[in-house]
C-alpha cells in the first residue's frame, strides 16, 4: 500500500501550504486553517482570508525517526510547535538547522520547501517549513 | 430508557496473528462472547473497526462478519471512530438496546494491523490527525505526543521518569496475562534506554502494531431473564465527545476536553462519582497520554499523576487500579478492538473472574477510549455486584 498523493487534493490545499493563507473569523478572531463555511469556534460565517505572519516563535520540538510512506525517504526530520504573535499555533517541519541548535523561544521564519514525493515519477508536494531567523 | 447489561465477553490474544484474517479474529471473539453470555439469539451486530479497507481490502465488512458467524440476515453495522471505534460501537449498541429497538446486541471490535509494513502502519496511524494541515507534512501521532510530553514535563517541572514509569506499570500488570501482547515486565531503565521514536518519546513508551478482537453481548433488562449467563454487569452509562482534532488548537493542549466531558457525562448518567470508581481503564497509546487522561478526567491534580503512580495509587492493590491487564501498552492496542478489551477486562473484574489481576471488591469500572490524542473520546461505566 502507498497512500499516494493526488494532484487535486494538493491543489485544493495550496493556499495554506504555499502561502500560509488562513480564514480569520471576524467575530471571534479564531484562525481556521482550511477552507470552510463557518468558524470552528463560534460558527460565524464572516471568515476573511489572511496570511499568517512569516515569523513565529518555537515552543517545542522533536525529531521524527520513523514516519509515513511518503515521508520515509526524508526521515529523520525535525518537527516544531510554533506560535505566531496572535497566539495561533502550528506544527511544521523545521529545516536548515540541527537538532542540537534548537532552543525553545527561538524566532523562526517560514520558507517553501519540498515536503514529500510520491515515488520517482509521482507528485512532489511543496509546502512551508520553518528555519531559524539569522540575525 | 431500559437498563442495559453486559451478559458475556470474549476476546482473542492480542498478537501478530499471521495465520488468521480480520474476519476470523472477529468471529473468534464474538463466538466466545455469545457462549459466555449463553444467548440463543443476536438481534444486531455493531462492529468497531478503523482500517478494514486498508488492511483487509474490504468495505462493507459488517456483512462479512455476520456471514462468518452464521448470522447473515441480522442487521450489522461497522462503526469507524479511529482508535475509539470500539467505544463508538459500544455507545451505538447501548443506544439501540436501551431504546427498545434491540433486545440482544453483539458488539465486536476487531483490527488487523500486523500485515502492514512499519511505514504503512505509521501512515494509517497518522490518519487520526488532520491530513490537510498535519499529515501531509509528516507530522505523526508520535511527533505530536513528543511535543505534548515536552510541554508537560516543562510546565509541571517533573522528571521524564514520572511519565516513563507508566509503561512499567502496564507491563507489570500484563505479566502472565494470556491475552496480552507483551505479558512480561520491563524496568524503568529499559524504557529510558530504548531508542527514541521522537525525543523525548522512546520506543517502549509507544504501542506496537498488532491484531486482536474483543466482543461483548449486551442484553436489555427486559430480556435478562431469558439469558443463561452467570456473570452479568450493568452499563451505568455511556458518552462520546469530540474536540478540535489538533491538540494545539485546543485552549490548553495538555487538557483533553473530550475526555473531561465524556467522563463528567458518564458519571452523571451512572449516578456515581469519581470516588466510587474501583477500576479505571485509560487510553495509554503513548506514555504521556496516561497522565493527560487521568488529569483531564479529574482523577489526579494537574501534573501530579506521576507522583500518585510512584506512591502506588494506581497499582492493582492501590487506591485506583488502572489498566489492570496491561492497558494499550502491554495488553496491546488493536485500534477498533481496544475499547472492547477495556470493557471486557472491566467485566471480568466486576464479575470476580480477573484471576491473579483481581481487584478486591471491585463494583464500579470506568473505561476511557480516545482517538487521535483526544479528537474523539468515549467513556463507559460498568457496575457489578448489587448494581448489576
Amino acid at each position: 500500500m502507498r497512500s499516494g498523493i493526488r494532484p487535486q487534493e494538493h491543489w485544493r490545499a495550496k493556499r495554506f501550504r504555499y502561502r500560509l493563507e488562513v480564514l480569520r473569523c471576524s467575530s471571534c478572531g479564531t484562525v481556521n486553517m482550511t477552507p470552510r463555511r463557518v468558524c470552528r469556534r463560534c460558527r460565524s460565517t464572516s471568515l476573511v482570508p489572511e496570511r499568517l505572519p512569516e515569523r513565529a516563535r518555537l515552543l517545542a520540538f522533536t525529531e521524527v525517526k520513523s514516519t509515513t510512506d511518503i515521508h520515509e525517504e526524508t526521515a529523520p526530520y525535525l518537527v516544531g510547535l510554533l506560535e505566531f504573535e496572535d497566539g495561533t499555533r502550528i506544527v511544521a517541519q523545521l529545516t536548515d538547522v540541527d537538532y542540537e541548535e534548537l532552543r525553545p523561544g527561538m524566532e523562526m521564519e517560514a520558507v517553501v520547501r519540498k515536503i514529500a514525493q510520491d515515488g520517482e515519477s509521482g507528485v512532489i508536494v511543496y509546502g512551508f517549513k520553518f528555519r531559524p531567523v539569522i540575525a | 430508557m431500559r437498563t442495559v447489561h453486559v451478559a458475556g465477553a470474549g476476546y482473542t490474544k492480542v498478537s501478530e496473528h499471521w495465520e488468521r484474517s480480520l474476519t476470523e479474529l472477529a468471529a473468534e471473539a464474538a463466538l466466545a462472547a455469545i457462549r459466555d453470555a449463553g444467548v440463543e439469539r443476536v438481534d444486531a451486530i455493531y462492529l468497531g473497526n478503523a482500517t478494514a479497507e486498508i488492511t483487509s481490502h474490504q468495505i462493507g465488512i459488517s456483512a462479512i462478519v455476520s456471514e462468518e458467524l452464521g448470522l447473515s440476515g441480522v442487521p450489522a453495522i461497522r462503526i469507524e471512530c479511529g482508535e475509539a471505534s470500539g467505544m463508538a460501537a459500544f455507545v451505538q449498541a447501548h443506544a439501540a438496546v436501551s431504546s427498545g429497538l434491540v433486545e440482544v446486541a453483539l458488539v465486536v471490535g476487531a483490527e488487523k494491523l500486523s500485515d502492514l509494513m512499519p511505514e504503512e502502519y505509521n501512515t494509517v496511524y497518522t490518519m487520526t490527525l488532520p491530513h490537510e494541515t498535519m499529515g501531509f507534512a509528516g507530522i505523526t501521532p508520535a511527533a505530536v505526543a513528543a511535543l505534548l510530553y515536552r510541554i508537560y514535563t516543562e510546565r509541571y517541572e517533573v522528571p521524564q521518569e514520572f511519565v516513563a514509569q507508566f509503561p512499567v506499570l502496564m507491563h507489570r500488570n500484563a505479566k502472565g496475562v494470556p491475552h496480552a501482547q507483551f505479558p512480561f515486565e520491563v524496568k524503568l531503565e529499559d524504557v529510558l534506554s530504548s531508542p527514541y521514536v521522537a525525543p523525548p518519546l522512546r520506543r517502549l513508551e509507544t504501542t506496537a502494531p498488532c491484531d486482536g478482537a474483543a466482543a461483548l453481548v449486551l442484553v436489555s433488562g427486559d430480556s435478562l431473564g431469558s439469558v443463561r449467563s452467570g456473570s452479568v454487569t450493568r452499563v451505568g452509562g455511556v458518552s462520546l465527545r469530540t474536540d478540535y482534532v489538533s491538540p494545539f488548537d485546543r485552549e490548553d493542549p495538555l487538557f483533553v476536553s473530550s475526555v473531561a466531558l465524556s467522563v463528567e457525562e458518564v458519571l452523571l448518567r451512572s449516578g456515581i462519582d469519581r470516588n466510587d470508581v474501583d477500576v479505571l481503564e485509560v487510553h495509554d497509546s503513548f506514555s504521556i497520554m496516561a497522565p493527560l487522561i487521568l488529569e483531564s478526567a479529574g482523577f489526579a491534580p494537574r501534573g501530579r499523576s506521576g507522583l500518585l503512580l510512584k506512591d502506588g495509587s494506581y497499582d492493582l492493590n492501590g487506591e485506583l487500579p488502572i489498566n489492570t491487564f496491561g492497558g494499550l501498552k502491554a495488553r496491546g492496542h488493536p485500534f477498533g478492538a481496544t475499547a472492547l478489551y477495556q470493557l471486557a477486562e472491566l467485566h471480568l473484574q466486576l464479575t470476580g473472574r480477573a484471576g491473579k489481576n483481581q481487584v478486591e471488591k471491585a463494583r464500579s469500572g470506568l473505561a476511557i477510549s480516545t482517538s487521535g490524542l483526544g479528537a474523539i473520546s468515549g467513556a463507559a461505566v460498568l457496575l457489578g455486584g448489587d448494581g448489576a
